[in-house]
């Protein structure tokens, strides 16, 4: 996808152009504050959330709303569970370099069950035959070896991230076998339809729930960031301590 | 090191690990199955209310009882003023705390719709920050389950729920992230916090 690596080239340069960077302050608590929340260029961020966050009114919501609304409810699970098969070699060898054979284990089972029975993925055939679906991108990778998250960063267009995220992105375009294919129309056509449905399903996925941070929070930049965070927190704990069993849900269980 | 130390500290080990168990007070493990049993009979009671009979407004002056009775209230607003509590006047901090106390009612009357059918299990209990941590799994019609976790913590002899954890997700430091962003945008202003909790309150009535 050479647009998103466009987009990610454009990023890195507008950055440090408008990094406004916010004052330490001098009172001790208020210092503490500024450190606990580790965001020191929430200037910039913050003019990047309202940026998105227009866009997001005017384009990728209302594209959303139609969708939820405008097509029928198998259809919208089929095209997730698609979309979502897709990223099956990527999550497979996140799983590997995070040292979890069994969550491997699953992703690959969730891969062949789903592409084959599931005919390409419209079904999710294998989270009832016991593969259940998780979680597992570069930036959890790195998580889990020991990079620390960074400060925050708010991309323009991909949303709440760290400089770990951001390599997190990169590791996963890398580690994605579609990204390998050649440059032809149909590949690049794929490529755009792909990210197209995935920002779309995506967002769809979140209607209700941002709606109500909007309407209920009072600095919903702030409450995005603690989510954000905590969100991440939980992916990565779950990654570190995997208590999924070797046998599948049909194979008698071990005692635990 | 030598056989001998080296025998001293197994020896020493298993003298510490033998004695772990017995150190550990019962009346806290006690306090985790009784914390457990207040949650379940909490969940029952909120799932009662929410699949039972009765109008819109029954339900919420039912539901509005037992957060009363059963969440602590005070406890998760200061929770969620965090450095400024100490910072408020003693005035502002009682209008902040009524306040807060319709943002939580309103949080959980406000979508007592969409939880029409929720049941609940209680997977396992363990002692974690600030209380006991009750893992439940929260189920809802055309809804994956939910992995929801309760931290319950002693209040003057009485167990209540002190914040809730959703997908790894706390519901009170969320809204302490809400509101140290929110006051840290208006110049460290406590009162502006309170205008707008005013504003909201107005502006989305019914709880």
């Amino acid at each position: 996808m050479p647009a998103s690596r466009r987009l990610l080239a454009t990023a890195a340069l507008l950055l440090p152009a408008l990094a406004g960077c916010a004052t330490v302050p001098q009172n001790p608590e208020a210092r503490a504050y500024y450190h606990q929340i580790n965001d020191p260029l929430e200037p910039t961020n913050r003019v990047f959330y309202v940026v998105n966050d227009a866009l997001d009114t005017v384009l990728l919501k209302p594209l959303a709303l139609a969708y939820h609304y405008g097509t029928p409810e198998f259809f919208q699970h089929g095209v997730h569970n698609v979309l979502s098969n897709l990223d099956t070699p990527v999550v497979l060898a996140n799983d590997m370099l995070e040292g979890n054979p069994r969550r491997a284990g699953d992703t690959l089972m969730r891969g062949l069950i789903n592409t084959t029975v599931g005919l390409v993925g419209i079904f999710d055939v294998a989270s009832g035959w016991g593969y259940p679906k998780h979680s597992a991108d570069f930036g959890i990778t790195l998580a889990v070896w020991g990079v620390p998250a960074g400060p925050y960063l708010y991309l323009p267009v991909f949303g709440p991230s760290s400089p770990r995220g951001v390599l997190g992105i990169g590791g996963n375009y890398a580690l994605d076998p579609f990204s390998w294919f050649g440059r032809g129309y149909v590949v690049q056509d794929f490529g755009f339809t792909r990210s197209g449905l995935t920002a779309v399903d995506t967002r769809a996925g979140y209607l209700s729930d941002l709606d109500k941070i909007k309407a209920q929070a009072l600095d919903p930049y702030a409450t995005l960031r603690s989510l954000y965070r905590q969100h991440r927190q939980a992916e990565i704990d779950a990654a570190m301590h995997d208590e999924t069993w070797t046998v599948p849900d049909w194979y008698p269980q071990p005692a635990k | 090191m030598s056989a001998t130390t080296r025998r001293t500290l197994l020896a020493a080990s298993l003298a510490v690990a033998a004695a772990v168990p017995l150190a550990l007070p019962t009346p806290a493990l006690a306090g985790i199955a009784s914390d457990t049993a207040f949650l379940k009979s909490m969940g029952d009671q909120l799932v009662a209310v929410v699949n039972g009979p009765g109008t819109q407004a029954e339900k919420q002056a039912k539901l509005q009882a037992l957060v009363d009775k059963g969440v602590d209230v005070e406890g998760i607003a200061r929770f969620c003023l965090g450095r400024f509590v100490r910072l408020a006047t003693p005035q502002q901090l009682a209008t902040y705390i009524k306040l807060f106390h319709g943002v939580l009612m309103r949080s959980i009357t406000g979508h007592l719709g969409e939880y029409k059918g929720v049941g609940f299990t209680v997977d396992k209990s363990a002692p974690g920050d600030g209380g006991t941590i009750v893992t439940t799994t929260i189920t809802r019609p055309n809804n994956a389950p939910a992995k929801v976790q309760w931290v319950i913590d002693q209040v003057d002899g009485q167990p209540k729920i002190e914040d809730v954890i959703a997908e790894g997700t706390s519901m009170r430091l969320t809204q302490q992230s809400d509101y140290a962003g929110f006051i840290a945008q208006n110049n460290n202003n406590i009162a502006a916090l309170i205008g707008a909790m005013q504003k909201q309150a107005e502006n989305q009535p019914g709880a």
